[in-house]
This record gives C-alpha cells, structure tokens and sequence, in this order.
C-alpha cells in the first residue's frame, strides 16, 4: 500500500489545501475590505448576500470573463509565465506548515525553514518577470523596485529566520511546534517578533512597503499591463502570501497549531492555527489602514542600516543563548 | 502625422447690436497721478504715454520698447520694490473704435509690491499690427514664463527673447490663436465633430473609428538616449486630473520635468466675451471645481468694482462665510489627497477629511440649493439670503471643527514617516518665489508674510482678527503647516463672522444692476421693467479695465475684466494660481526622486480646471 502514502494521500491533502487556501483567499479580500471600510468610516462590501459575503465569488466571475488582453509589446512567453510564477510559491510554501498534532500540511520533511526560505527567495521572480516583459517604463520600475526590495528584507528576515533556528536546534518546523521552550526563548523571540513582521510586510509587498505597485506614483507598477485573470493571479498571490506569512509567523512565534486541549483532540489545531492566522491577518489589514509609507530610499535605508544589523545582534544573542542556558 | 484642424469658417451671423451708440467704447486713459506713478515718469519721461490712476488702480502706458527697462526699474528700485510680476495678458482692441495708428494689442502686466502693498498695471502697445510683438519679461521676473507662453498662444503676441515659446494650452498643431477678435467662437470644426452628413455616420456605433496614435513629441532640452523618460499622465491616479508631465529621470532621481497642460481648457476667456456678465458667474464654478464659492467672490469683486457698486453689509459678511468655509472644504480635500499621495495608506484620512468636508457642503446646499458648482454669488450681493437652520448648524460645526483639524495632524506628525516624507522636498527659497510669482500658501511657506486678505483687503476683511501664517523653511512640511494653520485661522474668521452677522438686504438695491425682489414685480410696473432689461440685455458697464484678486485658498486668484461698455465683457481674463503655481514643478523636482514628483503636485494643491481654464 505504499503508493497510497506516496501519492493518494498527499494528492488528497494537496487539494484540501487549495480548496482551503483559494476560498481563505477569497474571504480574505473580503475581510479586507470590510475592516478597512471600518477603519475609514464607510460600510464596505454590503450588497451581494448578506454581509457581503457573496461578494468575492461576483469578484472571481467578474474576473474570470473579463476579456484576456496581452498588449502587443510585451514579451509573449515571459509575460504570460510571470502571474502564475507568482502564485507557486505562495502555495508551495504550506507544505511543510504543521496544521495539528504530528500532522504537517502536507509532508514533514526535516529541512522545512530551508523550504520556507528557498520559495520565498523564488518569490521575487514573479514580480520582476512581470515587470520586464511588460515593456513599460511604471512596470520596469516597479519590477527593479521590487528586486532590490526583496532582496534587502530577505537578508534581515533570513537571518532571523536562522536565529530561531539556532535556538530550535532543528530544521523541522513540526518538531519545533511540538518542542517545549522555556519562557525566556519566548520573551526573546517576542522581542524581535515586530522586526520580523516588517520583514514580512516587505516580503509580501504589502502596505506600507507595496512600492512595487506604489498607485500614485507608478500607476500600478508591476501589474500595470496586466489586466482580467492574469492580474487577478498577482493579487492571489499577494493574498495567499498573506496567509502563508501569517501561518508562518504563528508557527514560528505563537505556537502554531498549539493551545489548551489541542494535544488532546487533534481538530482543535488547525482552529487554533486559524485564530491565530486571522489575528496576524488583522495586523496587516490595520497596518495599511494606518501607516504611511516610506520613500523608496528610506525603506532601503532602514533595512540596511537597522534591520540588519539588529537581525544579526539577535543571532549573536541566540546564538550565546542557546549555548549558555540550553 | 499631425491631424488635420484646418479651420473651416462657418458663415457667421452677428446679431444686430443692441448697444446703444458710443459703445464700444475705448478705455478712458488713467488720471491724476501718486506717487510711483510720478516717480515712473520722471525716469521715463516722453516714453510714459499715459499714467495715473484708472477705476482706483495704478496704470501706466508705456512703449513697448522700454518695456524692460521699466520693469527692471520696478524691481530694483529701491523706492519702488515690485517685486513681484502677477500676471501678463493681452487685449485685442480690433472691434474697439481705436484711433488710427494706434496698436491693435495691448499687453497688460499686473505688478506686485509686497513689501509696499502696492499693486501696479501696466500697459504696453504691441508693435506690428496684426502680427503683434512685445519684449518678454522672463530676463527679469522668470515667472512671467507661463503668463507670457499662455498670452502667445491663445493671442498671438509673440514675445521676443522668450526662451520657450511654445503653446501651451491649445494643441501643438491649433491653427489659429482663439482669442484674437476675428477668430468666431466655435467657429472651427474640431476632428471629432460628426456631421448627419457624414459618411461615417452610416456606420457609428457599428465599428470602431480608426484612431492614429501619435506619440508624443519629446519636449524640448530632453535626452531620451540617455535617461529614461517617462510620461505621467494624462491618465495618472497622482496629477490630479489631466496632467500630463514628462518626467526625465536618471535612476529614480528627476532630471527634468516638463508638464503638458491644456487637456482641460474649456476656453472661459473667450466665453466670457459672449455671455452677460451676471451669466458668467456660474461659469467660474467649473474653473477650479474644488472651490466654487471662491471663484464667483473674485468674478463678482471685479465687476463691482468697474461698476462701483456699493454691496450691503450683510451681503459681505455672508461672501465672507461662505469664502471661508470654502477655504476650509478646499483644504481638507487637499490635505487629504496630498496624504493619499504622499502615503498611500491615506486613505482613511481622506475619508475623515471628506466627512468633514460633507458638512461644508451641506451648509452649502441649505444656503443655496447646489453642493459643488454653486453660482451662490450675485454682482450686487448673493442669490438667496441664509436660511435660519445655517446659523445653528454652522455653529455646530465650528464647535467639532477645531477638534478635528488637531486630529489630523497628529494621525500625520505622530507618525514617523510624514516628516520624513517632506522635509527639505521641494525647496523654494524666498527669492525664488518672488521671481516665479508664486502664490498664496507657496508664497507664505517660503517666507514672505503676504496675504491679500490682510494687505489689500476686500469685502470687509479688515474687520476681522486673523493671524497669517508665514513659515520660512520653503519645503512641502513648511507649505504643509501653512495650510494646516489657514484652517484654523479660517475657523476664527468664520466664527467672528457668524457672531458679527448683521440684518439687512443680502442684495444690493441698485435697480439697474440687481433684478427686483419676486414681490415688487407684482406691484410696480417699473420694477417690471427694470426686471425684463436685466434678463434680455443685461447690465451696462462703464468703459474700462480693473484686475481684482481675492486670496483663493490656492494663491492669488485675480479676474481682469476690460469692459467697453456693452452688456457683456469686451475681454476677461483669469489669473489662476494653480496654473502660475504650478511652473514651480519643474524647479522642486529636479534633483529628487519620482515619489517626490507626487509629492510635489500634492504641495502646490493644483486644480487642473483652473490651470487650464
């Protein structure tokens, strides 16, 4: 019966997970929607269903016929490749996140924040293939914005990433949820959990470090000549990275799937992982209702000259940690 | 391939006059004389052709040839200080019963001492007849750049020694120079006009129309070899309508900018010439779209001022209400798009802000029906008198107000990034904006205490307690709190207006310039008659020119109106802020980022409706 563990059950596991994450999506923009319109005084989404609820799927049918435009100048193959080099990695990236008690998304495999960093550093490409097949001067800054903005918070957010690995002692994301730590890893971890959040927002392009597609300067950056499906593809992804960050940060910082009685009854996990990824979602959403957005040079600035030296004092300090206390 | 607009004159019937004889009818020469006046003519002596005052303002006519000198005269020297060079516009006199031998064009310059409170017009003949030339002044006030390109193109004067002169409003290839008498209103066929003989016609809405792409020219000085050139607008979420600017950029730094106006120009000069002037009141509403009220205040103030009309007290006192809260709703809709702009994730104060804004335009519609384009303001007074529910409803909003504007500016100056974002971006120092001609709160914030409202003040501003507020750093935070503290001053304003608001008519009594009350109509045969003059002829106007500004909440927004005595404005023309502020983009933007470009825009608070009138 090995075939079925090789293929039937990771295959069925697979497509729970897009059916969880694409519908997570669509709700998200809805979630979205609602508590920015909130936060600015105004209704938001209130017309198809109630609540607004219906409102996504009017978006996807909405986008789903829109006519398919690719504009004459652009680089046919790149162009078309670049949305769903996008949305890859976003979705790869849960394989290895632990949903509930022994149970990873989809595969345990031992080197899972190795996986999260090397789909992460596939990321960027989507942006910056989109960016310069479209043959247009708001997508190529965009895209070269983009390139040297990921790069700059992967270094900080890498760095961080090892540091809780240092103190892990383990590559696997499963062991690391279920390990026990003492109080002061905890504090330690909390400590640089903000920097970590900015990493992400930078990772994610998302507000205030959306400079990619920053709408009053660069008309929409990168996905200026992307219109219908495609464009709906790029903001998937930004979407589905949103969640996946969030899954990512809730394991890594707050426990991931753990909480009282989860060890107990299994289903409790993924509940809890879901609060806990709904709560980071509210982080971001109130961050872009709130924060203004830095000038090109000065997001540069600050990732050069604090994040990174602050992520590698934090290594430093896990590092003498974990050797002196553990 | 440039399109093909040749004109194609339609036969075009003029109406028989109604004028009685003796219109039309030249502008009186100036009289009598002041002191600047003396001193102008000491130095220029036979060159002077005419000085002294004219309907209460300094004028001077003076040959052409000595144009220059004299305006380098009234910049250095030390007893005269005009610093500043407001405006530059032109007269055609072809349909004026002009002398033999005298010029056809009459260049009119608007010259400003701050330091002196002393407004100057002065007046030079075009040499060459229907080919008319003037010196340009751009080697002297650098600002007179814009006026001048926009006085050649939409009156043919060409400037000599301008370094630039292209057109400006009018497309590249535009045949003719629209404001020249002899050229009909509407009398051109525009490309896109569809006859019902048309071939074409057959198959509208079957096809679509071949449209050639012309791609634009690269302006002149650029180097696309080297630098990427980038075109923001027409379309662009940023510029704040149709704006087109071409950017030169090295990296993300700006080489140069070079805005392209004129997809807005609606052509209100030359209406202007064709309507009443009661009609063109609601005209001014559509200039600067933002600021309704405001516009009709200037549009009004002048043609009072030619027809030296006497307006009721209460009259002021409500322009003064409403040109304030006008203020107010144009500032928080400015500081919110400026936010959005400069952050992004504004949005949330744009709604704030907007909300506030609502109430504005509440008070608007219960005083006068309409909310954006208002036509609020009669020449004489205002259309309708206050409801009693404005009273108790302004009074509640100047009580949240003030709470609000604090708001606001701590959700901005808490944050670490608004400071950051303008700080030292967009510097103009005090020099420089006197030579640009810059206005209003680009003026104040780069440190010159001036506000028309204070120095030269009208409909009654002198009897309110307000403070100016000057800044001196010259960069957007400067013109940022400048805006900020104009609100609040505003506030004071509104509310010593409220509380010193008097009884009595809200519209001058002068029949001959304002219709009779509804009620008289029913009684009094003459008020009958006096109604159907003004509603089929309209007003007469004494002959003459005056240049009024009022302080809009964009700068200095000035009308001047050369009357000839009909019913109707020989010519007028609009001194619109926006558009002399915003020759200032291109010297704040070089040597910064594109981010700053918007930033930029946001900071000189342009309305493309009036920078393109």
């Amino acid at each position: 019966m090995d075939w079925l563990n090789l293929l039937v059950y990771p295959a069925v596991r697979v497509l729970v997970l897009f059916f969880v994450l694409l519908t997570g999506f669509a709700y998200l923009t809805w979630y979205e929607r609602k508590l920015l319109a909130r936060f600015q005084v105004r209704y938001g989404p209130n017309r198809a269903g109630r609540f607004g609820l219906l409102q996504p799927l009017a978006d996807a049918i909405k986008a789903l016929f829109k006519e398919e435009i690719v504009p004459d100048h652009v680089d046919r193959p790149v162009y078309l490749l670049a949305p769903a080099l996008a949305i890859v990695p976003a979705l790869i990236i849960w394989a290895v996140i632990p949903v509930a008690k022994d149970f990873p998304a989809v595969a345990d495999v031992p080197i899972g924040i190795l996986w999260i960093l090397a789909v992460a550093g596939i990321e960027g490409y989507g942006v910056i293939l989109a960016g310069w097949s479209s043959n247009n001067n708001y997508s190529l800054l965009g895209a070269l914005r983009s390139s040297a903005q990921m790069i700059s918070y992967e270094l900080p957010l890498g760095i961080f990433l090892v540091s809780i690995l240092v103190l892990a002692g383990t590559f696997s994301l499963v062991e690391l949820v279920e390990m026990s730590r003492p109080w002061w890893e905890w504090l330690w971890l909390w400590l640089v959990f903000p920097l970590f959040f900015i990493c992400i927002l930078a990772e994610t392009n998302r507000s205030p470090f959306d400079l990619p597609e920053t709408e009053n300067e660069l008309v929409a950056g990168f996905q200026t000549e992307y219109g219908g499906m495609k464009f709906a593809l790029f903001f998937m992804a930004e979407y589905i990275n949103m969640i996946t960050t969030s899954a990512i940060m809730a394991t890594l910082f707050f426990g991931g799937w753990k909480g009282p009685f989860a060890d107990q009854y299994v289903w409790l996990g993924p509940v809890y992982l879901f609060i806990k990824v709904v709560a980071l979602l509210f982080l971001f959403i109130w961050v872009r209702a709130s924060v203004s957005r830095p000038r090109w040079d000065q997001l540069m600035r600050f990732s050069w000259q604090f994040l990174l030296p602050v992520s590698l004092m934090h290594l430093m300090g896990s590092a003498v940690f974990t050797v002196f206390l553990k | 391939m440039p399109l093909d607009v040749s004109p194609k004159f339609r036969p075009y019937e003029v109406l028989p006059s109604l004028n009685v004889p003796g219109i039309p009818a030249v502008a009186p020469l100036p009289t009598g004389e002041t002191q600047d006046t003396r001193r102008i003519q000491e130095r220029f002596g036979d060159d002077v052709l005419a000085a002294g005052l004219h309907v209460g303002a300094q004028v001077v006519y003076i040959r052409p040839t000595r144009l220059v000198d004299l305006a380098r005269f009234l910049r250095t020297d030390p007893r005269l200080r005009y610093e500043t060079l407001v405006d530059v516009t032109g007269v055609d006199r072809l349909e004026l019963p002009v002398p033999e031998g005298e010029a056809r064009f009459h260049g009119v310059y608007q010259f400003r001492s701050y330091s002196r409170r002393q407004h100057l017009t002065v007046v030079a003949p075009a040499e060459g007849g229907d080919r008319p030339r003037l010196p340009s002044l751009t080697s002297v006030y650098p600002g007179a750049n814009w006026p001048e390109r926009e006085c050649h193109d939409l009156m043919g004067i060409l400037f000599e020694g301008h370094p630039d002169l292209r057109r400006i409003l009018m497309p590249e290839h535009w045949p003719n120079h629209p404001l020249q008498k002899q050229i009909p209103r509407g009398g051109e066929e525009v490309p896109f006009t569809l006859t019902w003989e048309d071939p074409e016609f057959e198959t509208l809405g079957k096809q679509i129309l071949p449209a050639e792409s012309v791609p634009p020219k690269v302006p002149p000085g650029m180097d696309s070899r080297r630098h990427l050139i980038i075109n923001m607008g027409p379309h662009h979420p940023s510029t704040h309508g149709v704006l087109r600017l071409v950017v030169e950029l090295d990296g993300e730094d700006i080489v140069r900018v070079d805005p392209d106006l004129g997809y807005l120009h609606s052509g209100f000069e030359k209406t202007a010439e064709s309507v009443r002037y009661k009609d063109f009141v609601y005209y001014t509403d559509r200039m600067d779209y933002l600021s309704g009220m405001t516009n009709n205040f200037g549009y009004v103030l002048a043609v009072e001022r030619l027809l030296g009309l006497e307006v009721p007290q209460r009259a002021q006192v409500i322009r003064v209400i409403m040109a304030e809260l006008q203020r107010l709703a144009a500032h928080l809709f400015w500081l919110s798009t400026h936010v959005l702009d400069v952050s992004g994730t504004g949005m949330s104060l744009l709604m704030y802000a907007t909300r506030d804004r609502e109430r504005i335009l509440d008070l608007f519609e219960m005083a006068c029906g309409a909310r954006l384009t208002v036509g609020y303001f009669r020449i004489g007074g205002v259309s309708h008198d206050l409801p009693p529910a404005f009273r108790d409803n302004l009074e509640l909003f100047l009580q949240v107000m003030p709470q609000k504007i604090d708001d606001y500016e701590r959700m901005l100056t808490l944050g670490p990034v608004w400071e950051e974002r303008l700080q030292g971006i967009g510097v103009i120092t005090r020099e420089e904006a006197l030579d640009m001609g810059l206005t209003g709160p680009m003026l104040r914030g780069s440190g010159v205490d001036w506000d028309l409202r204070r120095d030269m003040p009208y409909s009654g501003y002198e009897n309110y307690d307000f403070q100016v507020p000057v800044e001196t750093a010259g960069d957007c935070y400067a013109r940022y709190r400048v805006r900020m503290e104009e609100m609040r001053q505003s506030l004071r304003i509104l509310r010593q207006a409220l509380d010193n608001l008097p009884d009595g008519p809200y519209l001058a009594d002068d029949r001959k310039v304002t219709p009779p009350p509804r009620a008289e109509l029913d009684l009094s045969m003459e008020a009958l008659i006096h109604h159907f003059k003004l509603m089929t002829e309209g007003f007469h106007v004494p002959p003459g020119f005056t240049y009024q500004a009022i302080e809009s909440n964009k700068g200095e927004l000035g009308f001047f109106v050369y009357s000839d005595g009909s019913a109707r404005p020989y010519r007028l023309h609009i001194r619109g802020p926006s558009f002399n502020n915003l020759y200032a983009i291109d010297h704040m933007s070089r040597g910064h980022m594109i981010a700053d470009v918007i930033t930029n825009i946001g900071s000189i608070d342009i309305v493309l409706g009036e920078v393109d009138r």
